[in-house]
């Protein structure tokens, strides 16, 4: 039977018009319990206040809880009823972010609704942009791992090695840069070890990324006790807040708004943003970056176009070494901190997370990094508030409920690359 | 763990059977399983050998001046590598201390099997949990949510362990069975996300793990939990109905190994039974070697998943339990699972995912960990999840160790993991 041009139109238009019913009953389900539990659990007089905390200390905007939460609530719901009634495929994503971001700005303003606190914007999106640095790092890492090919799962011991060498070397060389060098150095040595086994050796990189996990956790918490004893082993080393102020630019920092979150950080947040443009650059923009691609998707290809294949993935993983060593000084030295065992709690496999969600593309990182950073940050401000209504442990497990839900929901449509963490030798094929 | 070997094809059988030593030698410099496992383990030791005289403040000050008196540098590494791995063997082997204090009478024999109940102690939770990672590895899974899952099985036990009256008979077995319910509800997840949504059970699982910690530290801070006498936190003891029975108390009160040791054999005998005897053992092995041929042959790929990793689960509960019912069952606190969870996976690599090999592997970490324990604060307690890290990095890949000590490559090839991706 002959497939007619206008078969294909009509099919498009009605593969267009998809009806998403799970997202739409679920987003509908959610609105209508958030009005409902507002309207009920809410008191009337309780108000939500946003404020500019740093340089306009006297400018406050104060809502009304209730009324504000039925309302973006009934959002949720509007947009999880248009969902349910047939939406257009390239709108549905519009829609749905729409619903969450109500749910969110939704439970903040509850979250927030308590006698003297407030949603500290400044201070808050400031803590979210660099409380993403280590997933951006980690990310980052992971996708020049995986577009060449090789599955890195060890970035939490890269960030171990980076963490302990940076304050290492920063004692011995009593210098906080050459410690940034040796944590980059020490990240790099971990990734050199997958590198060698991966190409080499062609082992499961899986198996063995989490064994290097446990190295770097064995060979970390090892040091750490061995050098217990020796003073001035282990002093925190920092690096200054406001990195822009020694550059004669300290005046951008008053600017509402955007001073205190772009232009009064510390060096780690300009080098972390200036990262994701040049990775991104390189892969899509750079002979390096065609190649390190082709490699990932597909390697016999590139071998027969004369691409080392094994060579140039032994040198991107080792090289992505740097930047995830690098992310792990900020566990120490961007937070002015002695070095502790295990420190960086799972964080790694979070940043792994952030990777698929930004599907294996920098900027997508850059984006899925704020996002995680904001829930990071948020869990931390709640938390430390007190009297919140959710204990302080859920708080916590934010980022990794998060993760998991984006896993769950992400991976399946989110593609790797094709031949990732699939050994290349040249006699199979 | 798929056991693939990169076949070559067999030679023509020689006509003159060769003398043993002949064979045996060759057997020696050949890189198959029992050598590559030896040589793991000596490269190991050697390996931390060199950390521990690296990392020595003493020892470094004598090599700067090496050339001029070498043997200054060599008896204080000499020292120092050999009184910590003795110190290790002391706490998990035998303390010559107590057998000499024991040759004199002043110490009982309980005293001298002291290491030894310690070692076994510490290897029982490491068989259950060993034997979550082993298990899941058949089917091709990679479960590191074992932390997580004796997190919950621990929880569940002890819930049943305080929260009903019951005489030790069916107290005890009912608080082991919740533990284990509690870690096979847990453990199904990754399991249940990777059949449904194509989540990577490593990711979901070790989210999992931090979500269960997380949990653990609000349930024990929760009235229902907490303990009444004690104000640090610790959960209420166990009652005695449903604690644990020593094996060898009538030797001493210090000998804590108990039931769950047994119970730790039966289980893997259970897992032996189960993946060479069963069908559902067979599934679990089809899905793990070939996952598409399973499909194509009728099998529920989604299903297997789900399945064995709640089996799997229900191991890391049970070790949770064997902690909560056992050594911990006057409380527990955040403090109790240690890594047995992620020392797991070291275990099922060593023990190449066989549950004999699981056994063995579980009492050799058992014993480094029990010593590293015992030699606080002189060896850094660490030294037992280096090491273990150090021995399985070889024993997963046998390329390296057969390239290092260029040994031969064995009829049949490497035994090695199978690689593959997400």
């Amino acid at each position: 039977m002959a497939v007619t041009a206008t078969d294909v139109a009509a099919r498009a238009e009605e593969r267009g018009r998809d009806r998403h019913f799970i997202g739409g009953s679920v987003f509908a389900a959610i609105g209508v319990l958030l009005a409902l539990a507002a309207f009920f659990a809410l008191g009337a007089d309780r108000t939500t206040t946003f404020r500019l905390d740093v340089t306009l200390t006297d400018a406050r905007w104060t809502i009304p809880t209730r009324p504000a939460v039925i309302a973006l609530a009934a959002v949720c719901a509007a947009a999880g009823l248009w969902l349910l009634g047939g939406i257009r495929q390239r709108l549905y994503k519009i829609a749905s972010t729409c619903a969450v971001a109500a749910i969110v700005l939704a439970l903040i303003c509850w979250a927030v609704s308590q006698p003297g606190q407030s949603f500290r914007a400044e201070s808050i999106l400031a803590g979210s942009l660099f409380l993403s640095l280590p997933f951006i790092f980690g990310a980052l890492a992971g996708v020049v791992c995986e577009r060449s090919g090789v599955i890195n799962i060890g970035i939490e011991g890269q960030f171990l090695m980076g963490a302990f060498a940076g304050v290492f070397v920063a004692n011995l060389a009593d210098n906080v840069y050459v410690g940034l060098l040796g944590a980059m150095l020490a990240g790099s040595l971990s990734t050199l070890l997958l590198a060698l086994l991966a190409t080499r050796f062609q082992v499961n990189q899986v198996v063995v990324g989490v064994i290097l996990n446990l190295l770097a956790l064995g060979f970390t918490g090892f040091m750490y006790d061995q050098l217990k004893t020796t003073p001035g082993a282990n002093t925190a080393y920092g690096v200054p807040q406001n990195a822009l102020g020694g550059l004669g630019l300290g005046f951008l920092s008053d600017i509402p708004l955007a001073g205190p979150i772009l232009f009064d950080q510390n060096l780690f947040v300009y080098i972390g943003l200036a990262m994701v443009f040049v990775v991104w650059f390189l892969l899509f923009r750079t002979r390096w970056g065609l190649r390190t691609r082709s490699v990932g998707e597909h390697p016999a290809a590139a071998d027969s176009m004369g691409v080392g294949v094994n060579r140039l993935r032994f040198w991107n993983v080792t090289a992505a070494g740097l930047v995830s060593g690098f992310g792990g000084a900020f566990f120490t030295i961007a937070n002015s901190l002695a070095f502790n065992k295990n420190m960086t709690a799972g964080l790694g496999f979070v940043a792994l997370a952030v990777m698929i969600v930004g599907r294996w593309n920098p900027i997508g990182v850059l984006a899925g990094a704020l996002i995680f950073g904001f829930a990071s940050q948020m869990a931390e401000d709640l938390d430390a508030a007190g009297n919140s209504i959710i204990p302080g442990p859920f708080l916590q497990m934010l980022p990794y409920a998060a993760t998991l839900v984006v896993v769950a929901g992400l991976i399946g449509r989110a593609k790797a690359p094709a031949a990732d963490g699939v050994p290349y030798n040249p006699g199979d094929e | 763990m798929n056991v693939k070997t990169a076949a070559e094809p067999p030679e023509a059988p020689p006509e003159r059977r060769e003398p043993f030593m002949t064979l045996f030698g060759r057997y020696l410099i050949e890189a198959n399983s029992v050598m590559v496992t030896i040589w793991s383990l000596l490269l190991a030791f050697a390996i931390g050998a060199v950390l521990l005289i690296v990392s020595d403040e003493g020892v470094r000050g004598t090599w700067s001046y090496f050339f001029d008196r070498p043997s200054d540098a060599l008896s204080a590494s000499w020292e120092v590598v050999s009184s910590a791995y003795f110190a290790l063997f002391e706490g998990a082997v035998l303390n010559f201390n107590t057998l000499d204090r024991f040759a004199a009478g002043t110490a009982g024999f309980g005293d001298v099997l002291r290491p030894l109940s310690e070692t076994l102690t510490y290897a029982t939770p490491l068989i259950f949990t060993g034997l979550a990672v082993g298990l899941a590895f058949r089917a091709g899974l990679f479960n590191i949510g074992a932390q997580g899952q004796l997190i919950m099985g621990m929880l569940g036990a002890l819930v049943i362990g305080f929260g009903i009256s019951a005489p030790a008979i069916v107290h005890l077995p009912a608080a082991v069975i919740a533990g284990g319910l509690a870690g096979a509800a847990f453990g199904a997840v990754p399991g249940v996300l990777k059949a449904t949504t194509g989540a990577h059970e490593v990711i979901s699982s070790i989210m999992l793990n931090n979500i269960a910690a997380l949990f653990l530290v609000w349930a024990i801070g929760t009235g229902f939990l907490h303990s009444e006498t004690r104000s640090e936190l610790v959960t209420k003891p166990v009652d005695d109905t449903a604690a644990l029975p020593h094996l060898l108390g009538f030797l001493g009160g210090s000998l804590r190994v108990n039931l769950a040791l047994v119970l730790g054999f039966a289980a893997a005998l259970f897992v032996w039974w189960l993946l060479s005897k069963s069908t559902f053992g067979y599934r679990i092995r089809a899905v793990g070697f070939n996952s598409h041929a399973s499909a194509t042959a009728g099998m529920n790929i989604g299903r297997t998943y789900a399945t064995t990793m709640g089996t799997a689960g229900a191991f890391a509960g049970l070790a949770g339990a064997s902690l909560a019912l056992g050594i911990n069952a006057g409380g527990v606190t955040t403090n109790t699972a240690l890594e047995y969870g992620f020392d797991g996976i070291t275990v099922a690599l060593l023990g190449r995912a066989k549950p004999g090999g699981i056994v063995a592997a579980a009492v050799l970490f058992g014993a480094l960990k029990a010593g590293a324990l015992s030699a606080q604060p002189g060896v850094p307690v660490d030294i037992s999840i280096l090491l273990q890290a150090i021995i399985v990095l070889f024993i997963a890949a046998p390329a390296m160790v057969k390239a290092i000590l260029r040994l031969r490559t064995p009829r049949g090839g490497l035994v090695t993991l199978e690689a593959k991706g997400w």
